[in-house]
């Protein structure tokens, strides 16, 4: 007796959770065809939603950070009213100090400050109506790239100085080395004058841009359009991801009346056609797992009825049905480890791998990328979103599928074991 | 011996509505079990034999009577109960599939205590004595797909009494198999019986199996016939 009881617990040993899980484990294993084909196909739709979504994640952060890298920062602060009406006197004052405690916010890479002010823009006897901007340029190659893309000529480097937009200096029919003529009307009425040398052209690429801007330095702006220490919008450069706290935090920060916006306010454009794609990512990928899900469905149906004689021998001995349809849930989740198991171990290190090699996209994107503010070389971003969404949604597939296929255990008859064979 | 009262029942019928024709399969029949017994229950195919162990092992219920089982009356239970009652003090031997067939003899046997809530060095240790007891310890580690047809019935009876059940219930248990297995068997339960005072409730049209059998008691188109008890008594 002592012997066959030694025998017995050498047996238990690494068994474990008991017999339930062994039941569940095995009986996947008696059809191996069709529970690897199951399995296959858990991890085929995984491993693709988990690429495509990382991929798209990725592509998010890129088209932001250079569609807000561009010329309008990650954040931008302006008084309230001048949001909506944009007044040339509705000014943030106390400009120096402002931007001071802006670039000492925690999260603010750099900051530069901005004048705008609308004036009529001559060479010889052509006018056109056109947009000053008042920058500081060395500032302002901190905050953004646009002045590392001049298509011709250089920067400002004295107050008499300007770049304008090359549908501008077309209009115009200037070009570089010629004088424009600046007048606007300034903050206490009066007329504002300035007359610049053309030192740089710029083609952005965005029409709207190229024929209505002209840079020139901040302070000339100020003194001639009769402003003090007074700026129209600070524009901070922060870590793209990093951008909403630096809003919350400096909106408790900087005094009443000044509004602090988000890249996603600033460029609503930007976030909608982000919303509009991930929408029909998002569609995709129900597609796919739904198809999934019918075969886990169609794999569940088959498994119970096939072993209905089984759990009707279980239940007459006394199991309950509640534990039966946890059994073949645990059947499920099983199934689900082994599928994403093989996803995620092919999917992690892959995506990890050209987290930091990245995907070329080839020659032909290239034009066209610059104009969509999308690079040539896309990079994954694993996330937890991206990496979690997809297991989970088959994780609840699964285990609804493995309950819907198993409800038909509780009207089983306990009997029909008994019959079966007569 | 007649004050312990296993099973009784009291005018139990059992009516199953096919295709709109009733087939009275048991009428009013009354019975009693006393603890201890070794009773077949016989009677042609079709005579209500199925149909009266299900009602007493509360995996049927009657139309119409009262059975109670160890004192406790079974119209009272709902499902949760009859199957908490059918584990905790019935066993059940089927005449076919009765074993969970990716465990192995063992954990067979083991699988009831578990759901008894019985811990896992206990029902290894109880499991593996009970093989011992019934000389199939040799079998522990295999499927039921690797036995024969009365290897497979011995670990179900092995299942069925190691939980200790106040009563055993076999329906025609001898049906898949030869005459000498048969006669392998019967001996086991005599035994059964005999030395650990198993109560036994078999129904069967097989007369090997009601030449073992304390007591016989005749089925007809669902009614008691004849019960070697009265003559005895
Ligand atoms: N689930 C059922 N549905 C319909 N009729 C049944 C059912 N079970 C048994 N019967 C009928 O009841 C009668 C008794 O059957 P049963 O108890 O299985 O007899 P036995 O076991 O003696 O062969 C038979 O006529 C049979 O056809
Ligand atoms: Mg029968």
């Amino acid at each position: 007796m002592a012997e066959i009881a030694a025998t017995a617990s050498k047996r238990d040993v690494g068994r474990g959770r008991g017999l339930v899980a062994a039941i569940a484990w095995r009986s996947l294993w008696r059809n191996r065809r069709r529970t690897w084909l199951t399995a296959g196909g858990i991890a085929f739709g995984v491993s693709l939603v988990v690429f495509s979504m990382a991929f798209q994640a990725g592509s998010y952060g890129d088209m932001i950070y250079n569609a807000t890298s561009f010329l309008t920062g990650q954040v931008q602060i302006q008084r309230a009213d001048y949001i909506e009406l944009s007044r040339f006197e509705q000014t943030i004052g106390d400009a120096t100090e402002t931007l001071r405690r802006v670039e000492q916010q925690a999260g603010v890479l750099s900051a530069t400050a901005r004048v705008e002010a609308f004036a009529l823009v001559s060479v010889d006897e052509r006018s056109f109506g056109a947009q000053v901007l008042g920058v500081d340029v060395e500032r302002e190659r901190q905050v953004v790239n646009f002045f590392d893309r001049l298509s011709r000529g250089r920067v400002m480097a004295g107050p008499d100085e300007t770049v304008i937009g090359s549908g501008l200096a077309r209009n115009l029919n200037a070009d570089l080395g010629d004088e424009i003529v600046v007048l606007g009307s300034a903050k206490r009425g009066g007329v504002a004058a300035m007359v610049l040398d053309i030192v740089g052209i710029f083609d952005s690429g965005i029409s709207e841009l190229d024929r209505s801007l002209l840079f020139v330095p901040i302070a000339a702006v100020q003194n001639e359009f009769g402003l003090g220490d007074e700026v129209h919008t600070i524009v901070v450069r922060t870590q793209v991801d990093d951008s909403r706290a630096v809003v919350e935090a400096l909106g408790h920060q900087l005094p009443e009346g000044l509004s602090v916006r988000n890249w996603d306010e600033v460029l609503p454009e930007i976030r909608q056609g982000i919303d509009v794609d991930r929408l029909g990512g998002m569609f995709m990928y129900a597609i796919v797992l739904m198809i999934i899900t019918f075969s886990i469905v169609n794999t569940f149906t088959m498994t119970v009825f096939e072993r209905l004689r089984e759990f009707s021998m279980l239940k007459a001995v006394g199991m309950r049905p509640g534990k039966i349809v946890l059994m073949v849930q645990i059947e499920a989740l099983l199934l689900w480890a082994i599928g994403v198991g093989i996803a995620m171990g092919l999917m992690v290190p892959l995506l990890a791998w050209l987290q930091s090699s990245g995907i070329y996209l080839g020659e032909a994107i290239v034009e066209l990328a610059k104009q969509y503010y999308i690079t040539d070389r896309i990079y994954p971003a694993l996330g937890p979103a991206s990496l979690l969404a997809a297991p989970a949604v088959m994780l609840a597939a699964t285990q609804i599928a493995a309950f819907a296929s198993s409800l038909r255990i509780y009207w089983l008859r306990a009997a029909a074991g008994v019959r079966a064979a007569e | 011996m007649s004050s312990d009262i296993v099973v009784s029942c009291k005018g139990v019928s059992r009516t199953y509505q096919e295709e709109s024709v009733p087939v009275h399969a048991l009428r009013g029949v009354d019975f009693e079990f006393a603890r201890g017994e070794f009773v077949s229950i016989a009677g042609p195919s079709g005579s209500g034999k199925s149909t009266l162990l299900n009602v007493i092992g509360g995996l049927d219920r009657p139309d119409a009577g009262t059975i109670t089982v160890d004192g406790v009356e079974l119209n009272g239970l709902n499902e949760t109960e009859l199957s908490d009652l059918r584990l905790h003090k019935m066993g059940f031997v089927f005449q076919s599939y009765n074993l969970i067939p990716v465990l192995s003899a063992l954990e067979n046997v083991e699988f009831i205590m578990q759901l008894q809530g019985v811990g896992p060095a206990e029902r290894a240790e109880r499991a593996m004595s009970m093989l011992d007891s019934l000389d199939i310890v040799d079998l522990a580690d295999r499927r039921p797909g690797d036995m024969s047809g009365g290897q497979q019935q011995r670990v179900a009876i092995a299942r069925s009494i190691v939980t200790n059940p106040v009563l055993l219930l076999a329906d025609e248990p001898s049906a898949n198999l030869d005459s000498a297995t048969t006669e392998d068997l019967l001996q086991l339960l005599r035994r059964l019986n005999e030395e650990r005072g198993v109560s036994i409730l078999t129904a069967t049209h097989d007369p090997i199996v009601m030449s073992y059998a304390q007591r016989q008691v005749n089925l007809r188109d669902g009614a008691i016939v004849e019960d070697s008890a009265a003559k005895v008594a």
